[in-house]
């Protein structure tokens, strides 16, 4: 238990960088550069302070530049098929070309 | 002419010198280490090759080109400035596209500080404060080294090592140091000073450090 609230103040301020992140681009999708500064100081933290970040959230984040991935927004999908049964989503980040492929698990 | 070369037997005289001694049937031997050296496929027709004297010893399977790494590398700070990455371009510069990020901010620090009811111990709030994140708050220079300076209010955007950027109310981004100012915070009639003297650090760093309960503060 100690160990938990140990970082939740680090885990709080993670989770409302992202919100923020989240926020900015609703606002206006055009403001890559706040959105990337907001997530790239969450990967800092995160870094520093060695805490594992959620799948989801990782999924979501350039790893080369740091921008926030939004299907549409900032980033395109598409699904590629290697074999009959196995099949990927491919996002692609817009700003820097970065692509990252996750299997389709059913 | 080249197998007999190889064929050739050392002579006498060398024989005794060396003290090693010919193979009295050096076809079979070089059949032997022809079969042994050779890839399985060619094994069977050493002695076609052999006729024909068509043998290539040094042969390789032209190599597949690599797959290029799909490793993101990740940018250097020169391709960050050059790609200008974390620069607010001046069309985004309104202040009312912040003002969600204010109330975004608004519920964190009330979330963070637990209720934060004019009740609540101020140390405890400060100390919350000390880690909490800036980004979306609305602060003011209260004091200040440069007069100039004093007064200005604005929501922050982005905190640096060194700076606050600042979006004010009239749309305009104002970049203030922390060094020799005090900022003040307001949430929910909470009043609280920030002396930015004391947090000159990176915005992420700000997490993992220790502060000392009480420094000096010379303003
Ligand atoms: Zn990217």
């Amino acid at each position: 238990m100690a160990i938990q609230l140990k970082d939740k103040d680090a885990y709080q301020r993670m989770n409302y960088l992202y919100q923020a992140a989240h926020c900015v681009l609703s606002q206006n999708p055009e403001n890559v550069e706040l959105a990337r500064f907001y997530c790239f100081t969450q990967k800092t933290i995160a870094r520093r302070l060695v805490l594992r970040q959620d799948p989801s959230v990782k999924r979501t984040l350039c790893k080369k530049c740091c921008s926030l991935l939004i299907p549409g927004v900032t980033a395109t999908t598409r699904q590629r098929r290697k074999n009959s049964k196995t099949r990927f989503t491919v996002l692609r980040c817009l700003s820097c070309g970065q692509s990252k492929t996750l299997l389709n698990d059913p | 002419m080249e197998e007999a070369l190889v064929r050739a037997t050392i002579p006498q005289d060398l024989e005794k010198l060396l003290g090693v001694e010919s193979r009295p049937h050096p076809k079979a031997f070089t059949d032997a280490f022809l079969k042994n050296s050779l890839p399985q496929t060619t094994r069977c027709d050493v002695n076609n090759l052999l006729t024909h004297k068509a043998l290539i010893l040094g042969y390789s399977r032209p190599k597949k080109d690599k797959r290029k790494s799909k490793k993101p590398k990740g940018l250097n700070a020169r391709q960050k400035r050059a790609m200008k990455v974390f620069q607010l371009k001046p069309e985004h510069q309104r202040y009312e596209l912040f003002l969600p990020l204010h109330d975004l901010w608004r519920q964190y620090v009330i979330d963070l500080c637990s209720g934060l009811k004019p009740t609540s111990n101020p140390q405890f709030v400060q100390q919350k404060l000390l880690k909490a994140d800036f980004h979306g708050a609305i602060v003011t220079v209260v004091r200040s080294k440069c007069p100039s300076y004093v007064g200005t209010t604005g929501i922050i955007v982005q905190e640096f090592k060194h700076v606050f950027k600042i979006i004010t109310r009239e749309d305009k981004l104002k970049v203030i140091p922390k060094r020799n100012s005090v900022f003040s915070v307001e949430i929910n009639g909470f009043v609280s000073h920030i002396y930015g003297s004391k947090f000159e650090q990176r915005a992420s760093e700000r997490s993992a450090k220790k502060f000392k309960v009480r420094g000096t503060i010379d303003l």
